[in-house]
């Protein structure tokens, strides 16, 4: 009917409008955020960190004198205006793209990989690891080859292998006698749901007794039904695949019940607004972290201090964890540009070569903040060690914001242990 | 209603006159036009694409989510049931569509068609509890059916893949691949034109009346001899197979499935497309799919703009931005329900009655 010409006509115009004049001198890159949607806690951090380091690199030469040109867009968590931010990042040219959460990252597989253009995330997932399909996943057909995907952190998976390989390791130094229990916690989502194949597989080789796993939400509530139902499983070693926000509900309701586990969580499973928010619960949890809290006496943390007086010239900021895990995705990305840049291939091609040549690579001379990564054309598994840390709570933490808190010590991240996770082939791509 | 924007002295005289779907000859020949200029938008003419990738892969979306909300509009603005979980549906036939594909070799084009029947046995099953429960009782029961099935979508490994989703293969037809958006682009087309036409249809037979009546006065419809319970299961049904095949549309489209997209809010957004659109209006199902799949573009459009005024780049600015973004799309809807209760499709009417008359109206 005519709705259908008006429905065209509608797109023609706003085709016209559409389609800006690039500036041709610049590099474009896309850049995916959430401040509005389901993961927004984790978005909020990260989002600016993403941004100030892009600023950054600008500020500092660019790719080699080129300006990047960097549009970043909320894009509330949903899938379908991922796809379309990817359309139109394509049709202007981008080079790469910083993406964002699981489920926009996996629908794009197959289309980065048909147009060449690297996409980095801030989903760790295993699936992604996997570049030239020959894991044994790939094989069976349940994940497909992800040759333009990159992240530089340790994968869910092997973060939960890591805490598997502590709490053995943890038991036999406590002296306990038997064989300790492991449980995995979470919702039935693919994000806690990820790495619990690895941390049950992994726990039962290394002499664990694994109790079924027990459900909470993750848009959080009240877990003490869940909490009873730890207890009553008798776990000594509780693993939470949940994010932040779910984690902080568990550990308090958990606490009110008097539980008495040693907990664990992965990568986006805690940081320092969710220390804040859990107060005294968060006290003994052990986490992935891989990388140093903000302030710590290492080299990389003048190039941080740098980064973020893009967004806080004062800087007086206290940047939490996921600052400056999605800052890192960008500088890796910066160097892996000037690197094609200087190749004279500054493009999907380009970028993807130089990523997988670097070697135990840290960007910008970010040491101890940034991982050292490694890809090649093989695995695209960036580290094999993953540092854990414990979190700390001295006092009451209701009072003050993080920056105040973490300044008078009342939360401390303490360092745990680097552990190494192989980069066995049986355990590619998942 | 019709009658009121027809010139005086054309009187329609028949049954068939007065059901046909196109009234006037220039009706028949616009949307032949409009289909044909439709099949012209993927075309590259010397390495100029007409459409860029952008408008096409949003022309896709608004086609397959088209579908779905098609769909529910049978089930809720024909039958005056209602359905809070269909979304869980939409996912349905996405899984399995490509599970059908996927692990028994079905070829796509025939696994898309089989998700559609599969999502709508569901359905039937699923709308046995609206042979008994009416208004939010039956909002309940459907939003209960969301749930269990976004459930099962995580656990069934067998099926879904669970978490780590399902790959969807690409479409192909007698040996010739249609992947890539712009030849998929056609059989998304495909879909939408037969599926926009079974619909209007739909409604001219005595299967559509019945479920018009059962939603007008289902007492009244009772007495004149209508079965509620089959009526409203059959609603249920065909408003599955309607959601099992846009899902299956988007899983071959996007090559992945995931469990993760297929909730609450999606199943809030389809209501919200037919509540825009037109409740009972088949044209006002896209009309609404193309409302809520552009609003947030062309918000975008706007936050470009102003971000391209140099200084914009900082990262607190991006960030309020992105709240008056959301703000100004809530808005926008709100204003609209205020403005124009009775969606866009009655909007269109008015606008289509003025232009006729004008400018003598009368």
């Amino acid at each position: 009917m005519k709705l259908k010409l008006a429905l065209l006509s509608a797109v023609a115009a706003s085709t016209a409008l559409g389609t800006s004049a690039l500036a041709q001198q610049k590099v474009k890159v896309g850049n995916l955020v959430d401040y509005t949607g389901a993961t927004s806690s984790v978005g909020k951090i990260s989002g600016p960190g993403k941004v100030d380091a892009f600023n950054w690199i600008n500020a500092n030469g660019g790719i080699n004198g080129k300006q990047l040109e960097v549009e970043t867009v909320d894009y509330g968590y949903q899938t379908q205006r991922s796809i379309q931010l990817y359309k139109k990042w394509k049709d202007d040219g981008a080079v790469a793209i910083q993406g964002y959460g699981t489920n926009d990252t996996e629908a794009m597989v197959g289309f980065i990989a048909e147009d060449k253009i690297p996409y980095f995330s801030l989903s760790f997932s295993g699936h992604l690891t996997d570049p030239a399909g020959v894991s044994a996943k790939a094989k069976e057909g349940k994940i497909k080859p992800a040759p333009y995907n990159f992240f530089g952190a340790p994968s869910y998976s092997d973060g939960t292998r890591s805490l598997v390989i502590w709490a053995a390791e943890d038991w036999k130094k406590k002296g306990g006698s038997g064989k300790p229990k492991y449980i995995h916690l979470g919702d039935n989502h693919p994000y806690p749901l990820a790495p619990k194949e690895a941390g049950e597989q992994l726990a039962k080789e290394l002499g664990f007794d694994v109790v079924p796993s027990i459900q909470y939400a993750l848009a959080g509530g009240d877990f003490k039904a869940q909490c009873l139902a730890l207890q009553a499983s008798g776990a000594n070693y509780a693993f939470m695949g949940n994010t932040t926000g779910a984690n902080v509900a568990l550990l308090r309701s958990c606490a009110t019940v008097g539980v008495n586990v040693q907990f664990m969580a992965n990568i986006w499973g805690m940081d320092e607004a969710g220390m804040k928010a859990t107060g005294k619960a968060v006290d003994g949890l052990v986490w992935v972290v891989s990388q140093n809290p903000w302030g710590a006496d290492v080299p990389g943390m003048k190039t941080f201090r740098e980064i973020s007086k893009q967004s806080d010239p004062a800087g007086a900021s206290y940047r939490p964890l996921p600052y400056v895990r999605g800052a890192c995705q960008v500088l890796y990305l910066g160097e892996a540009m000037r690197m094609a840049d200087k190749a004279g291939k500054l493009n999907g091609e380009g970028i993807k070569a130089a990523l997988e040549g670097m070697k135990d690579f840290v960007p910008f001379g970010t040491d101890g903040m940034c991982p050292a990564v490694t890809w090649t054309s093989q695995d695209h598994r960036s580290v094999d060690t993953v540092g854990l840390m414990r979190a700390r709570i001295t006092g009451e933490t209701e009072q003050g914001d993080y920056t105040e808190l973490m300044a008078k010590g009342v939360m401390k991240l303490e360092k745990v242990a680097d552990i190494k996770v192989e980069r066995k082939p049986g355990w590619l791509g998942y | 209603m019709a009658l009121s924007v027809r010139p005086a002295g054309d009187f329609r005289v028949s049954y068939q006159q007065d059901r046909t779907i196109f009234p006037t000859r220039g009706s028949t020949l616009w949307c032949i036009v409009g289909i044909l200029f439709l099949c012209l938008l993927p075309l590259q003419i010397g390495g100029k694409s007409l459409v860029s990738s952008y408008w096409l892969a949003l022309v896709i979306q608004i086609a397959y989510y088209g579908i779905a909300a098609l769909g529910l509009n049978i089930l809720v603005g024909f039958t005056g049931q209602i359905s809070l979980g269909h979304s869980a549906f939409f996912g349905f036939g996405a899984f399995m569509s490509a599970y059908l594909s996927g692990k028994h070799g079905v070829p796509v084009a025939l696994s898309i068609p089989l998700a559609g029947l599969a999502t709508g046995l569901l359905g039937v099953i699923v709308g046995l509890p609206a042979a008994r429960l009416k208004g939010l009782y039956l909002a309940i029961a459907t939003l209960a059916s969301q749930f269990v099935l976004q459930d099962f979508f995580s656990r069934a490994e067998w099926f879904t893949g669970g978490a780590s989703g399902a790959n969807a293969a690409p479409f192909s037809l007698f040996g010739y691949s249609l992947s890539g958006d712009r030849k998929y682009y056609y059989v998304v087309l495909f879909y939408l034109v037969i599926m926009y036409v079974f619909a209007a249809n739909l409604v001219r037979t005595r299967d559509g009346r019945a479920m018009i009546a059962v939603r007008d006065h289902y007492l009244s419809a009772e007495i004149m001899g209508i079965n509620l319970t089959y009526y409203r299961i059959l609603a249920f049904g065909i408003s599955s197979v309607y959601a099992g095949i846009g899902g299956a549309l988007m899983a071959h489209y996007t090559s992945f499935v995931s469990a993760e997209a297929f909730d609450l809010l999606l199943s809030i957004n389809f209501l919200a497309m037919i509540i825009i659109g037109g409740l009972g209006s088949v044209m006002g199902s896209l009309m609404g799919t193309v409302f809520i799949l552009f609003l947030p573009e062309f918000m975008q459009s706007i936050v470009r703009g102003i971000q391209s005024f140099g200084y914009a780049q900082s990262a607190a600015f991006i960030e309020g931005l992105a709240y008056m973004k959301e703000m100004a799309i809530g808005m926008a809807i709100v204003l609209f329900l205020i403005f124009e209760p009775d969606g866009l499709a009655a909007r269109w009417r008015k606008i289509k009655a003025y232009w006729k008359l004008y400018p003598f109206s009368y």
